[in-house]
């Protein structure tokens, strides 16, 4: 019989075997499904993330900017850029500033007000209404330099809601300059001293009368030659001479006088002011009266010594009047001195911020470009009107549906940048641009790679695990085909088909299936993907415009693909079991069994396994010698040794099993196998993480998947050789029960009858449930290790911050006037906090300022200071030794006198006793440490790994170690020691060298004092924790300048600087000192009562009340109060995990919805092709209810052994991770019920309706059917 | 009546109690439809306790379809049956099961014991439907299998075990609850003639000893000659009744 028959048979088969053909299909169908979806997800949430990323920029694709320090752009700038990049389809200038808003009682320190220009290009899309999504007319709404529009972001981080009726009124303070004209100054005369011994007259010096003149009369003295001469000496105070176009000096005198005025300068030369110059003229007074012209010495500052010879020129006597020596400039020299005026604006409309286009280019507020304009001007007099800070460039609309090729946009951009001048810096001598390109763009373009290679390698493990369901649904679904027609084969085989025929017929059937499944499964999926990304639209927050599906068309063709060889593959190997089946076993109904002892080509695939294994355990010590050796106890402490331990053990082990299960049974031999399998992992992460491995910051994700799947592998297996003692067992309990005997004796033997099949289905539940219950357990016990730690140390419950330091008004405190607010509150921890938010002198210098090398446009960072004095760590104790401790605040790194923690486990205790000499070190003044050769950039540069850092407790920077660093050294050699700073900021390294600038010198440069960072707060514990700046990265509002944190210094320097104390005297940025600005708040409540959040209204509500409470007492309705509760601070960090979580659930949705579709498959063939059996059950008397209970058991308990599986494993995985971050374990008992509710559900549905129809079968009629 | 009607006809002693009795009996397949079947047309039939009865007729007379109502397999369209003096047509269905459960016992030719299940496991499995202890069932299913001489195949497949021996675990599957009545469709019919007369011994000792009735359909003279009757169907219909030449009744006279 040939290719013709073959294709009648598999057509009949396909025609007539119905349900079971459909099953096959859907069974195709649903992997496809997973492939197609899991592919687009994948994709979808690549682009959703770059989309997130980039919705911030719009359409705009780079922008010229100002550079700092010269020039600025104005509106003629458009053309020329115009010029330089033809092909931009839209180019707008903006120009920018940041204010403190306040709207109501809700403040934002720090809001983007833009200008820009009412009639922006097309190309960079529409303002849209927040409520109407009608697009806006900023011509109509912009009337005036007080009306603004606020972005939807802006609007609800402000508390407005769409109900808000607006225009509403928003205050704000702009920085108003004033200058006042100032006086040149004038040399005072009277500070002339006489140098006696280079003097040879009597003189007659009359200069008591005034200052403001010099009368001098000489007269020879007896005997003396008759030069005459007198000088004057005097000392300079320093004068940039930048500020002046010339000198003055005002004298009469008689003709035969001469004077030569010297000046010292700066660089040791000199000038002089004479009228001794050219010895041919007369000598004239007035020469001495013209402008002496100072343009020369405009880079040069006068310093020193100052004379004044005043000479006979013929030895007669002369006499001589300066009334006036002086600085004069041809334009006023003005001083000028800014005060903060509040201005009411208006926001007359509140446009969409999630909208994509020139909406979502802005999250503050937008202005008429001249009305920033004028803003800015009261700020800077010196500046013209005509200026904006940049200009923006679209090179194609639409940027959210397609993409802009990164080459080409590289390409314009370096045009521009080619396109812009030079300047040359006068100081330095390097060049610069005068205007800086930039493309946030192009930037993203390359971070979402990196980061996006992190994500994918995650995501398409994790899709690659879930996929593997969709596999086994089909294996199992086609192995059910085989198995379901031993008895068709038989017969065929017995009517004269060949062994090729029936494998060519089963074929053609796989194929069949497979192409159909393909097709709808590529439906499926389509669906599947628009959902996830509808639901990513929801997480990213980006509003469903940005969010598309992902679906490219390789992706699809090969997803289809793979669902159709899929589906023959797996059919190929049951077919060639099905063609060499024994036709009298067959016919007779004999199953085939494979127990019996293993072949010789087993056992030689299990030598190559073993060797295979022993060689990659090898690796570790022998061949790469770079790991050490499993022999030694170092060989087991790092993650990359386990990954070859790992892998090894697992090869080994399989072979193992192989060979051996040609010699004792096959049970035995795959016990031995499944349980070192799984035996490893559970190894690595129940003991190993806790105990042997003291840094897991290398965790990458290959390792993790690895330690899955084997635990996954080695489980399901162990469970499935181990199937028939627990049917048993089950049977035992079952048949002891009344009303289920008979399910009881029937149910548990069908399952170990059909071992394949049924492992294959719990497969399907033990991976999906290992993943699920692995993260269900991760976020419960992050979050209680977290709060564990808080109560534990004594943690504050409530922060509150004012948006500036307090009233400076005797007989008023905040923090008394806090105690009054409730008696629950038992302690308030006043903190002066400063942070400069666009005063780059106020910066953090990371390289020494005073160096020829500092270059600030690196080299700042803009951290915020804090002071922390021993009164709000140590209260009345003198030292850490004293039990009067007030506050136990934890430090995560140590200064060098107590050395670092030992990194396996430190008790609290410990901790807490090594943190409380550190603060004792922190608030000796006298104590310095020396600095380390260790930068920022170790951490930025390329050679360092993403996985070097930290992110699992953003505590810092790990990789290092500080004895492994050099101390860095001055010129002499001698050790570098400075006084030290604490810090919470995640990005400076221990022992790093830092400059904080103290103060503003009379000439408007900081002086710096060089610290080191000693200490790092704890950002997981009391006292760190709440000022930690980590807990901003997952807040709503992530700003960057808050997440880098602060540096805290000890009073003694905090009372060195202008900003935190009164250094300078009253200025407007000093501070008296007990002026707090940031109050931690201990309440007698624990930490998750919801008391705290009415105490944190009250608070609210004492301070934010105009005319009313604080405002009141301190005289001003511009304070605000904002209350942050730490147990919601806590619950928000944990969101980010929670983001990451809910990506997960998408891939566990889809394998528990697989699971469930394969168990209705599964019940569905098993009802069918046993109608038989059901026949006989019900002749020999099994009742219907009991009919339809065996069907439903045996889904139950197939599913349960699936959920038990994933339990086990899950948990144990997540005990690797808990003992990693020291957290107890917390079981999400919760989730797990809901699971086995889950899995019941689907057990009983899919279950049900054919059990019901099961039950329903006239036994004489089911007794007839024969497969 | 249809008793007095056999007693006269046949002249059977009426000594012992009918245990089962069946009148008017009739079953069509696809009722009511074009492609109907009359399958049993007005059947009347008595079978006494103790009685060993073969049933035989050509393909298709309906044979089967009679073990089946008897059985309870299969729901009969009209008439009436009675068996251990219960009437049958007014049980439900779960009532019907435990009443088959424990009244009837099954033996079918293709011996339709559980694959998955060991012979005693077969064995004891009604005894657990009818809510016996394990233990106890586990006890009686062996002593009965170790009476039928399979003591040594207690723990064995079905698929390990030759036809005979399958169709002795069949048999003490449909003894162990003592049932009123086993009904036997071609027991034989899959076996060699060696062990088809080893099984029918076992019958006829079950018959003898336990006074088990039993009803044969058979389409093997030789088998059914070695009951006590033998009913001839034709067509649906019992069309004559005849006594086998091993009838312990007559040997008895």
């Amino acid at each position: 019989m040939g290719l013709k028959s073959s294709f009648m048979i598999a057509a009949r088969s396909l025609l007539r075997r119905k349900t079971k053909n459909l099953s096959a299909i859907l069974a195709v169908t649903l992997g496809v499904t997973l492939l197609v979806g899991i592919q687009i997800t994948t994709d979808t949430l690549e682009n959703s993330f770059l989309t997130s990323l980039l919705q911030g920029e719009g359409e705009v694709d780079f922008s010229v900017s100002n550079s700092t320090t010269t020039g600025y752009l104005t509106a003629a700038d458009a053309e020329t850029i115009s010029d330089i990049v033809p092909s931009a389809v839209g180019i707008m200038p903006e120009l920018t500033m940041e204010v403190p808003v306040m709207v109501g009682s809700q403040y934002d320190d720090s809001v983007e007000l833009a200008g820009i220009s009412t009639d922006y290009p097309d190309a960079f899309g529409s303002f849209y209404d927040w409520q109407t999504g009608e697009e806006m007319h900023l011509d109509a709404l912009l009337v005036s330099n007080t009306t603004i529009i606020l972005s939807s972001k802006q609007a609800e981080k402000l508390g407005l809601t769409e109900e808000t009726m607006l225009p509403l009124n928003l205050t704000t303070e702009f920085t108003n300059t004033t200058g006042t004209v100032v006086e040149p100054p004038t040399l005072s005369l009277a500070d002339w001293t006489v140098e006696e011994s280079y003097t040879t007259v009597l003189y007659d010096l009359n200069s008591s009368s005034s200052y403001f003149s010099l009368n001098l009369e000489q007269s020879p003295l007896p005997g003396v030659v008759p030069s005459l001469v007198t000088l004057f000496k005097m000392n300079i105070s320093m004068l940039d001479l930048s500020d002046f176009d010339y000198l003055n000096v005002t004298a009469t005198g008689t003709s035969n006088i001469q004077v030569l005025l010297q000046f010292s300068l700066d660089d040791g030369s000199n000038f002089n002011v004479t009228n001794l110059e050219d010895a041919s003229l007369p000598v004239d007074i007035d020469t001495l009266n013209a402008a002496f012209d100072l343009s020369p010495y405009a880079d040069r500052t006068l310093r020193g010594d100052a004379f004044l010879v005043v000479m006979s020129a013929d030895g007669m006597p002369a006499s001589i009047e300066i009334s006036e020596i002086a600085f004069e400039t041809s334009k006023p020299v003005i001083s000028y001195s800014s005060e903060v005026e509040r201005t009411t604006l208006q926001v007359v409309g509140i446009f969409d911020s999630k909208h994509p286009g020139i909406g979502s280019q802005y999250s503050g507020a937008i202005l008429r470009i001249e009305h920033v304009q004028q803003w800015l001007a009261l700020q800077d007099r010196e500046k013209e009107f005509d200026r904006v800070s940049s200009y923006l460039v679209a090179l194609q609309t639409d940027h959210f549906t397609s993409e802009i090729s990164e080459d080409y946009l590289q390409e314009q951009v370096d045009i521009v940048e080619a396109a812009i001048p030079e300047t040359v810096d006068p100081d330095t001598g390097d060049s610069e641009k005068i205007y800086t390109v930039s493309s946030a763009r192009l930037t993203f373009f390359s971070v979402a790679e990196i980061i996006m290679t992190l994500l994918s390698t995650m995501l398409t493990a994790l899709g690659l695990l879930i996929t593997i369901t969709g596999v086994l649904l089909i294996t199992n679904v086609q192995l059910m085909n085989v198995e379901d027609r031993e008895f068709q084969t038989g017969v065929m085989r017995a009517v004269g088909e060949n062994r090729r025929g029936i494998t060519m017929s089963m074929l053609i059937e796989n194929v069949f299936q497979g192409i159909l499944g393909g097709i709808f499964g590529l439906i499926g999926g389509l669906g599947f993907g628009q959902t996830v990304a509808n639901y990513l639209a929801n997480i990213f927050g980006t509003g469903e415009f940005s969010v598309q599906p992902v679906v490219s068309q390789q992706v699809v063709i090969l997803s289809v693909l793979i669902g159709v060889v899929l589906g023959v593959v797996t059919g190929v190997l049951p077919a060639l079991r099905a063609s060499r089946v024994n036709i009298v076993e067959a016919l007779r109904g004999i199953k085939v069994t494979f127990e019996e002892k293993s072949g010789r080509n087993l056992v030689l695939l299990g030598i190559l396994a073993t060797a295979g294994g022993v060689f990659v355990l090898l690796i570790n010590g022998v061949i790469d010698t770079s790991y050490e050796g499993i022999w030694l106890t170092e060989g087991w402490n790092t993650l990359d040794e386990w990954r070859n331990i790992l892998i090894g053990s697992g090869l080994l082990f399989t072979g193992l099993g192989m060979v051996l299960s040609r010699f004792i049974s096959r049970v035995k031999a795959l016990n031995i196998t499944a349980f070192a399998v799984w035996g490893a992992p559970v190894f690595l992460f129940v003991v190993a993480m806790g105990e042997w491995i003291p840094d897991i910051s290398g965790l990458a994700p290959d390792i993790l998947i690895i330690g899955v799947a084997e635990i996954v592998i080695g489980s399901v297996l162990l469970v499935s050789v181990n199937l028939p003692p627990l049917m048993r067992a089950l049977r035992t309990f079952l048949v002891k029960i009344r009303g289920v005997k008979g399910v009881g004796q029937i149910a548990p033997a069908l399952i170990s009858s059909h071992k394949t099949r049924s492992t294959l289905t719990f497969a399907i539940f033990a991976v999906i449930l290992t993943l699920n219950v692995t993260v269900a357990t991760l976020v419960p016990t992050n979050l209680s290790s977290i709060i564990e730690t808080e109560e534990d140390s004594r943690g504050v419950d409530l922060i509150v911050s004012l948006n500036m330091p307090e009233a400076n008004i005797t007989g008023l405190s905040y923090t008394e006037e806090l105690y009054k607010i409730d008696s629950h509150i038992t302690d308030v921890i006043g903190f002066k906090t400063y942070k400069s938010l666009t005063d780059y002198q106020r910066y953090l210098a990371l390289a020494d300022p005073y160096s020829s090398d500092f270059d600030y446009e690196t080299d700042l960072l803009p951290l915020g200071y804090g002071v922390i004095t021993t009164e709000q760590i140590r209260g009345n104790a003198t030292d850490s030794f004293d039990s009067n401790w007030r506050y136990d605040f934890y430090l995560s790194s140590f200064p060098d006198a107590i050395g670092q923690p030992p990194v396996a486990d430190v008790t609290d205790e410990q901790l807490n006793s090594m943190s409380k000499q550190a603060w004792d070190l922190f608030f000796a003044s006298a104590y310095t440490m020396p600095a380390y050769n260790v930068s920022l950039s170790d951490l930025m540069s390329e050679d360092r790994d993403l996985n070097d850092i930290d992110f699992t407790s953003f505590s810092g920077y790990s990789g290092y170690e500080l004895e492994d660093v050099e101390v860095l050294r001055d010129e002499n050699g001698s050790v570098i020691e400075n006084p030290i700073v604490f810090t919470d900021s995640f990005l400076l390294p221990l022992g790093m060298q830092v400059w904080i600038p103290m103060n503003t010198s009379e000439s408007g440069f900081p002086a710096y004092q060089a610290f080191t960072i000693a200490g790092r707060l704890d950002s997981q514990r009391a006292g760190g924790f709440p000022l930690s700046s980590f807990n901003l990265l997952s807040g709503d509002d992530f700003n960057f300048m808050d997440a880098l944190g602060n540096i805290y210094m000890n009073e003694y320097w905090a009372n060195q600087t202008s900003y935190l104390a009164e250094a300078d005297g009253e200025t407007s940025t000093a501070r008296a000192p007990e002026q707090y600005n940031k109050f931690l708040i201990k309440t007698t409540y624990a930490m998750d009562d919801p008391q705290i959040q009415s105490i944190a209204q009250a608070i609210e509500e004492f301070t934010n009340t105009d005319d009313e409470g604080y405002r009141s007492l301190a005289e001003d309705n511009f304070y605000v109060a904002s209350t942050t509760i730490l147990y919601s601070k806590i619950e928000q960090s944990m969101e980010m995990i929670q983001r990451v979580v809910s990506f997960l659930q998408i891939y566990v949705t889809f394998g528990l919805v697989i699971g469930a579709v394969g168990m209705t498959v599964i019940s569905v063939r098993n009802v069918s092709e046993r109608k038989r059996e059901i026949g006989m059950m019900r002749a020999i008397g099994f009742p219907r209810t009991q009919v339809m209970l065996s069907v439903l058991l045996e889904l139950v308990v197939l599913g349960i052994i699936g959920l038990a599986i994933g339990v086990v494993n899950g948990v144990l995985i997540s005990v690797g991770f808990a003992n990693m971050q020291g957290a107890t374990l917390v079981i999400p008992w919760n989730d797990i019920f809901v699971y086995l509710g889950f899995i019941t559900a689907i057990a009983i549905a899919a279950g049900a309706v054919p059990g019901w129809f099961a039950s329903r079968i006239p036994p004489a009629e089911a007794l007839r059917y024969v497969g | 009546m249809v008793i007095t009607d056999m007693k006269e006809e046949y002249g059977i002693i009426e000594d012992r109690e009918p245990i089962l009795i069946i009148s008017g009996l009739h079953k069509r397949y696809s009722e009511g439809k074009s492609n109907e079947v009359h399958a049993i047309r007005g059947l009347d039939l008595t079978v006494r306790k103790g009685d060993m009865m073969a049933i035989m007729g050509p393909s298709g007379c309906g044979k089967t379809t009679l073990l089946n109502m008897i059985g309870h397999l299969d729901r009969r369209s009209e008439g009436k049956i009675i068996i251990d003096n219960i009437d049958t047509s007014r049980l439900s269905d779960g009532k019907m099961t435990s009443f088959r459960r424990d009244k009837i016992g099954f033996i079918f030719q293709l011996f339709n014991l559980f694959p998955f299940l060991s012979a005693v496991e077969n064995v004891e499995t009604p005894l657990l439907l009818k809510g016996i202890k394990a233990g106890v069932a586990r006890e009686q299913a062996k002593m009965l299998l170790r009476e039928l001489g399979m003591g040594d195949r207690l723990y064995h497949l079905p698929s390990e075990l030759s036809g005979g021996q399958q169709q002795r675990v069949a048999v003490a599957r449909a003894l162990i609850t003592d049932p009123a009545i086993i009904l036997g469709d071609e027991p034989t019919g899959d076996l060699d003639s060696t062990t088809s007369t080893d099984v029918m011994k076992l019958f006829r000792r079950i018959n003898q000893i336990n006074q088990q009735t039993l009803v044969l359909v058979t389409h093997n003279r030789w088998i059914a000659e070695q009951c006590d009757y033998i009913v001839h169907m034709t067509d649906g219909k019992i069309s004559h009744f005849e006594q086998g030449p091993f009838n312990k009744e007559e040997n008895a006279k």
